[in-house]
């Protein structure tokens, strides 16, 4: 047998093997010095960047629950953020009679469900249709929360939680614990991912997503995997809409339109449609990107030089984060389209052969 | 040696304590994204005035650092930018911005104590819960429109109205608020829609509202969509018919500028003073924005105004605080000053209008609205003319909480 920790690929070489959650000893090893380092993390941040980590993993749970629906299943979806809604609304709803570890599932559950229903159009239509009908459900969302007096209408619903187990949650502290819990909920929702899609409905997935008649042809249903693979992202959806509503301490609809959706989108496309690692590097990319142009149309705005060649009536610091989320994803779908994921097995083929090359 | 050193030491420190403290003083809004035409100039008069009371040592001995950041008009920025000022230089105040994150917020501003002037008029910002620490420097959107409500009542009695408001917590703040308005006077709220932005062609609307038999639209939203309902209006004809109004961020000059003529008629609510009016406010705007080389679109428009008021109501609580608790200028001073503006202490800065009694700016525990007197002002040949006295909403007092 070859030594395990001395190996320089993966050698696959039965059924059980190809459906282990780790091709390898070093995969174990590193994902959990990742968790370590995530752990400790905190300790080394200021509480506003945490926050910024905090919005990363929860879109990431968002994106995963994306990745299911469009990455694996090939259904494109642009109502991800209406499935958050959902899953917060729930929580902000239930949060003043139930603890949060079950609000939050309630909430991923409620959202299923939705997402099942919101999945029946893709029995009949695909593609840019199926799209269409995503789309319509995020604008009903928007629409029926707006008229809602018990939604407030859209306005904030507030979503408190001062005590867990002894433990008094204030402001100090607030950002800190939802990192841990969030963190916690981001490893179990990676491995219950991990584990679905390596199994036959994973499989399925893929089949029905390639070509859904030969699916069908070999004994696979396609609709029940399609309003499978629908209510399972919209469960991600809401889990992750759940979160964000404890950890924003109020619901407010404007976080959940179709801007958001079209962001959730974004970020699986340019981390890597279908991976997990892009799932956790597109939020984290699009975030960082969004706080750097910030600082950038901040300088603009500020600079007079700048000011004094723009034409007037011409806003190019307002311009400036639309231009580049919008850049990015063409840069990334004509050069790289397999996203950053692929950037990331490169780096690791490297450090894998060091100092060897192929 | 060492006398050389103890003497640098108190040299030092002595040069330090003549310079006099830093305080902090945050605001974050939209300069870049929705609604910057709104956040742009309200952004600059906070900045400016901020600059004049350096300038000027409103502050005794203390150095104002005025953080003007851009959250383009995104809640989690808003969210981010203020728990990075509470880690890295606490403020004394913040100045907040959008309806959406500002309601978003009042949860930790409570938790976190910190007196709050927002740039939105959303009367939900100042109902429980966690309200304590929210302060509107000018009457609510909801005062505003039962405001104009009541203007109609002056006029016509059992008169037709449509409201038409933007589609987000921002334009519906005022619908029920108005419903009950319309119930007291006799009014009839005919139909009420939602428009935001990019309302290209609104002929099927105003067909609508005036087939539904509306004399009257009142607006909440701010000058773009107004603009384009007016344009169609004129187009149609029915500006002779139905006559539209709008709470305070439909109007000034943004909405002559994106209007044109098509703006005349127009009937505005607000609590500011306009250019063309000789007050003390307006007098150091125009100084101010000469000073700073502003453009004439910054200096002419409302919300330039609006964020020096802002400021001025921040630069005076702190000043305050410093005199009444021996300099000490924190959020829990700074609070204790502002609901102590009010009677014979009430703030008179001359950006906007005083009430009968003769207040411009007062704030106490419970009556968190600054400028409580607001006018009717008409578009005119171009620009906006008052067409009452300032006056309070009775009725809105009634109508706020049944």
């Amino acid at each position: 047998m070859r030594n395990p920790w001395a190996q320089t690929g993966n050698y696959r070489t039965s059924y059980e093997q190809d459906t282990t959650i780790f091709a390898n000893y070093r995969e174990i090893v590193s994902v959990g010095l990742l968790l370590v380092a995530l752990c400790i993390l905190p300790m080394f941040l200021e509480r506003s960047q945490v926050l910024v980590l905090n919005f990363i993993l929860i879109y990431a749970i968002a994106v995963l629950g994306l990745n299911i629906t469009t990455g694996y299943a090939g259904l494109i979806s642009v109502g991800q953020a209406a499935f958050m809604g959902v899953g917060a609304y729930t929580v902000a709803l239930s949060a003043p009679h139930l603890p949060f570890w079950l609000t939050i599932p309630l909430g991923g559950l409620t959202a299923a469900i939705l997402g099942f229903i919101v999945g029946i159009p893709s029995l009949r239509v695909k593609h840019l249709y199926l799209a269409l009908a995503t789309l319509a459900f995020q604008e009903i969302f928007v629409w029926v929360v707006g008229r809602s007096p018990a939604l407030a209408q859209g306005a904030a619903i507030p979503v408190e939680m001062r005590n867990f187990l002894g433990l008094e949650i204030g402001f100090r502290n607030h950002n800190y614990f939802w990192y841990y819990i969030i963190l916690f909920v981001l490893v179990l929702m990676v491995i219950a991912w991990r584990n679905l899609l390596r199994g036959k409905y994973g499989r399925a997935l893929i089949a029905v997503r390639d070509n859904d008649r030969a699916a069908d042809a070999m004994g696979m249903d396609p609709g029940r995997t399609k309003l499978f693979a629908f209510a399972l992202g919209a469960l991600y959806g809401g889990v992750a809409g759940g979160l964000l509503a404890y950890m924003q301490r109020a619901v407010v609809v404007e976080e959940f339109t179709l801007g958001r959706s079209v962001a959730l989108l974004a970020m699986a496309i340019v981390g890597g449609l279908g991976t997990v690692v892009g799932s956790l590097l597109g939020p984290a990319f699009i975030e960082f990107l969004r706080l750097y142009m910030e600082r950038l149309s901040e300088w603009m705005k500020s600079n007079a030089f700048i000011q004094s060649i723009t034409p007037a009536g011409v806003d190019v610091a307002s311009a400036l984060l639309p231009l580049s989320f919008g850049l990015v994803i063409v840069l990334f779908l004509i050069f790289e389209p397999r996203g950053l994921y692929n950037w990331w097995r490169l780096l690791r083929s490297y450090f894998r052969t060091w100092p060897f090359r192929y | 040696m060492k006398r050389v050193i103890v003497l640098a030491m108190v040299a030092a420190l002595g040069m330090v304590m003549a310079q006099g403290r830093t305080v902090n003083l945050l605001w974050s809004g939209a300069v870049t994204g929705p609604t910057s035409d709104v956040g742009g100039p309200y952004g600059a008069g906070i900045e400016d005035y901020c600059k004049y009371a350096n300038e000027q040592k409103l502050i005794p001995n203390v150095t104002l650092n005025c953080t003007v950041r851009d959250d383009q008009y995104q809640n989690p920025n808003t969210q981010r930018i203020f728990e990075e000022a509470l880690d890295r230089a606490k403020p004394a105040m913040y100045l907040g911005y959008s309806t959406g994150a500002m309601l978003q917020l009042k949860p930790l501003i409570n938790e976190v104590k910190m007196p709050t002037l927002p740039a939105s008029a959303h009367i939900g910002l100042i109902d429980p819960p966690n309200n304590q620490y929210m302060f509107l420097p000018v009457s609510s959107y909801s005062e505003q429109v039962v405001a104009l409500m009541e203007y109609i009542n002056r006029t016509e009695k059992n008169a037709k109205i449509a409201l038409v408001v933007n589609p987000s917590p921002f334009g519906r703040a005022v619908v029920d608020h108005a419903r009950r308005a319309a119930q007291r006077l006799g009014q009839t709220i005919v139909d009420v829609r939602e428009v935001g932005g990019g309302n290209l062609d609104n002929t099927a609307l105003l067909r609508a509202l005036d087939a539904a038999g509306a004399t009257y639209i009142i607006h909440q939203n701010v000058a773009g969509p107004v603009a384009n309902i007016l344009k169609d209006a004129k187009r149609l004809g029915l500006d002779r018919k139905i006559k539209q109004m709008g709470a305070v961020y439909t109007g000034g000059s943004d909405l002559i500028r994106l209007a044109g003529d098509a703006a005349e008629g127009y009937l505005w609510a607000s609590s500011y003073y306009t250019l063309d009016e000789n007050t003390p406010g307006i007098a150091l705007q125009k100084q101010l924005a000469a000073r700073y080389n502003r453009s004439a679109d910054i200096l002419n428009s409302t919300n330039y105004t609006a964020g020096m008021l802002a400021a001025a109501i921040a630069v005076e609580a702190m000043k305050r605080a410093a005199q009444r608790f021996n300099g000490r200028i924190d959020n829990e001073t700074v609070y204790q000053a502002l609901i102590g503006m009010n009677g014979p202490n009430a703030f008179k800065p001359g950006f906007a209008v005083s009430t009968k009694a003769g207040i411009e700016i007062d704030f106490t525990r419970t009556e968190q609205t600054g400028a409580e007197g607001l006018r009717v002002l008409e578009a005119r040949g171009g620009k906006f003319v008052p067409v009452t006295d300032p006056f309070t909403s009775a009725l809105f007092r009634q109508v706020r909480n049944p």
